[in-house]
């Protein structure tokens, strides 16, 4: 019992003091959460500026541009600015549209509303310019104008529709690519961390005998192993606690499950890939082939393991393959218990089958291990 | 008066039993069958060349290697049946063991301690080995001389019958040798059993009570140091060369070698490398008739020089090699 204790002291001041691995180990993940993180952040909220120049001014264009108004959350419109200053915005990218309501659009809407037949040949104008190398954005930017245009044409023309939608708003959990993202990037932490960490460690370790110094004493090798295990789940929960934290203070990701069963899963992905390092650390015969070895396994599955993208989005014939993978099962319940909640009735299976790696990777390693 | 009498007769009585130890590597024999006694509180040697088996017949009396025949009985313990009972009577300080680098000299000794049930207090043993004063840095900051020191410290944590120290000086300065020697002879005063291995024959003289000559996985020679070198018969060695031997051929080379053998007092004359070396148990009169030979014949010599036969020429009589690969 003292030298486990012993034994999981030394191992955590060995990380503690080791300040190039703390870093990279750290870094790393948060480096690609902030990385990813930006560069995809802008699908989540979408906003659109542009220029409103209204030529009219009469009560009928006052009235469009109130209606455009109530779409402020997208349409972010400046109408302080004159027409040329908004036009040369557009050109530079600065403005991704500018609406131009021309002189006589009050008269024409009132001679339309005269005579509705006429409306056809002779109506209110209301020009658009737009940014046709920014399609997604023009096209959200068009669609919002058409609404506020539809809206004011029924309403002139008083036409009294005969199905309606009521809106109900049902509470969304309006997820961000950075809620997707965080708990991947947990998942791979734990990989890459434990998969490289003990399989060069362990490797190294025997390489300078110092497996076998150890081996010469009445530890006992559980003990050994044990201690290992105990030091290595402190750093990884330190570890997943820090990212978590950054990603919730620093991206706002959400958090809608439970935190021992995210605890739980965080402890067996640990376990089943600290026992894959410690295959390769059987089957590496020198610690300089442990890293190539452990980055050979580890970033494949980095980027198919659901990572960085979803599963789903993986060509068909590889989903097999990829639903076998013990990363995919650890990301994808992580990101269903912070995302959605989720409990432990709906991911039994992947709890299940991190298990199963767990059990046949420690079982394999207990054949493979060798102490020299 | 009643502890020395103790003392003596413990002197004969066996603490380490090897009988038949056999380690083969395919088809490799790194140890071939050997048998041999340390007796408790002596300083026992193992001295060979590299690859002569050394550490593999330590690593099997420590239980870290099986043999593939034979056994070893290490404190009336047998290594494979009682593993665990021998791994806490003994102390052992492996070849090349590194320390883990980021631990403080304090803490890797708290650890190594935390293995044991019966351990010394960490102050004065690290006290023993002269590191008091680095109790708190960390071991990367040590120098060689101190790790090897450390190393030892940590054999010794578990306050153990028999020490088995492996080549504890390779690369080590020879102030930081020095250093080692007064430890391990320190070790033999306070009753422990050192087995050392060593591939320095002035190492071995200096500080084994008695020495296995090993080479080639076999022993060829177990005494005292003094006994060794007396068993060659030859006090004393000549050393000499002859610069136009040059252009002599092999004929004229082994005529001279004949000569030389039947000069008074030559128990063996050799030649190695570029060097001829008489071993004489009369010193003067072999130098002598050595002198009027070469004046006789028209010889001429260079570099003669004179010593006393060494625990290197025993392994140089026996094997035709050199302990040090050259």
């Amino acid at each position: 019992m003292r030298a486990y204790g012993q034994l999981t002291i030394a191992q955590l001041r060995l990380f503690g003091r080791n300040k190039q691995v703390l870093f990279f180990t750290l870094f790393f993940p948060v480096f690609f959460m902030v990385m990813f993180g930006y560069l995809f952040s802008g699908n989540g909220s979408l906003s659109i500026y542009g220029g409103l120049i209204d030529l009219d001014q009469t009560t009928e264009s006052k009235a469009f541009v109130a209606a455009l108004d109530q779409q402020k959350e997208i349409l972010k419109l400046d109408s302080e600015t004159p027409q040329a200053d908004a036009m040369e915005k557009l050109k530079q990218g600065d403005n991704q549209m500018v609406i131009v309501i021309p002189k006589g659009y009050g008269d024409k809407l009132k001679a339309a509303m005269a005579s509705p037949e006429a409306a056809n040949s002779e109506h209110g104008i209301v020009e658009v310019y737009y940014d046709e190398t920014q399609a997604q954005k023009s096209g959200a930017a068009l669609n919002a104008v058409s609404q506020v245009v539809d809206g004011i044409s029924k309403s002139f023309l008083k036409y009294n529709p005969v199905v309606t939608i009521e809106p109900k708003g049902i509470e969304s959990l309006n997820l961000k690519y950075i809620d997707f993202l965080v708990p991947g990037i947990v998942a791979m932490m734990i990989m890459s961390n434990n998969l490289n960490g003990v399989a060069g460690q362990i490797a190294s370790w025997r390489e300078r005998g110092v497996l076998r110094r150890m081996q010469s004493t009445p530890l006992k090798a559980s003990t050994f192993i044990a201690a290992q295990i105990t030091a290595r789940l402190i750093l990884n929960g330190a570890q997943a606690l820090i990212l978590l934290l950054i990603g919730s203070i620093g991206f706002g990701t959400q958090m809608n499950g439970s935190w021992a069963l995210l605890l739980g899963f965080v402890i067996i992905g640990t376990l089943a890939f600290m026992a894959i390092g410690f295959i390769i650390a059987g089957l590496a015969k020198t610690p300089e082939s442990a890293g190539p070895i452990a980055g050979f396994i580890s970033f494949p599955l980095m980027f198919l393991g659901g990572v960085f993208f979803p599963i789903q989005s993986m060509p068909a014939f590889l989903q097999p393959i990829i639903k076998a993978l013990p990363i995919a099962h650890l990301s994808t319940a992580l990101r269903q218990i912070m995302n959605v909640g989720a409990g432990i009735t709906q991911l039994w299976s992947e709890g299940l089958l991190l298990c199963a790696w767990m059990i046949v990777a420690f079982i394999v390693a207990s054949f493979t291990f060798k102490w020299e | 008066m009643t502890s020395n009498l103790q003392q003596h007769s413990d002197q004969g009585e066996t603490i380490i039993d090897v009988q038949g130890l056999r380690k083969r590597y395919g088809s490799f024999t790194a140890v071939d069958g050997i048998d041999f006694q340390v007796r408790r509180g002596e300083i026992f040697g193992l001295l060979g060349p590299n690859g002569a088996g050394k550490t593999t017949t330590m690593e099997m009396i420590e239980g870290l290697r099986q043999p593939d025949e034979g056994s070893a009985k290490v404190a009336g313990y047998d290594t494979r049946t009682d593993l665990g009972k021998v791994k806490t009577v003994i102390g052992v300080q492996l070849q090349s063991t590194s320390l883990f680098e980021l631990l403080k000299v304090k803490e890797i000794t708290k650890m190594y301690a935390s293995f044991y049930e019966h351990t010394v207090p960490i102050g004065p043993l690290l006290a023993s080995v002269t590191l008091e004063e680095k109790l708190n840095d960390r071991v990367k900051n040590l120098s060689g001389g101190q790790k090897q020191r450390l190393a030892i410290a940590l054999a010794l944590v578990n306050d153990p019958q028999i020490v088995f120290l492996d080549e504890p000086t390779t690369g080590l300065d020879p102030q930081a040798r020095r250093t080692l020697w007064d430890i391990i002879l320190k070790m033999r005063d306070n009753g422990k059993t050192v087995v050392i291995s060593t591939h320095y024959m002035d190492e071995a003289q200096l500080l084994c009570d008695r020495i296995c000559l090993m080479d080639q996985g076999k022993i060829i020679a177990l005494d005292t140091p003094r006994n060794l070198i007396s068993n060659m018969n030859s006090e004393s060695a000549v050393e000499f060369r002859i610069p136009e031997e040059l252009q002599w051929n092999d004929e004229r080379k082994e005529n001279l070698l004949s000569e030389l053998q039947q000069l008074s007092g030559v128990r063996i004359a050799e030649f190695r490398k570029d060097t001829y070396v008489l071993y004489t148990d009369d010193l003067q009169q072999t130098l002598t008739d050595f002198i009027d030979h070469c004046k006789a014949q028209d010889i001429q010599f260079a570099d003669l020089l004179t010593r006393t036969a060494t625990l290197e020429d025993v392994f140089i009589h026996m094997t035709g090699r050199s302990l040090r690969e050259e």
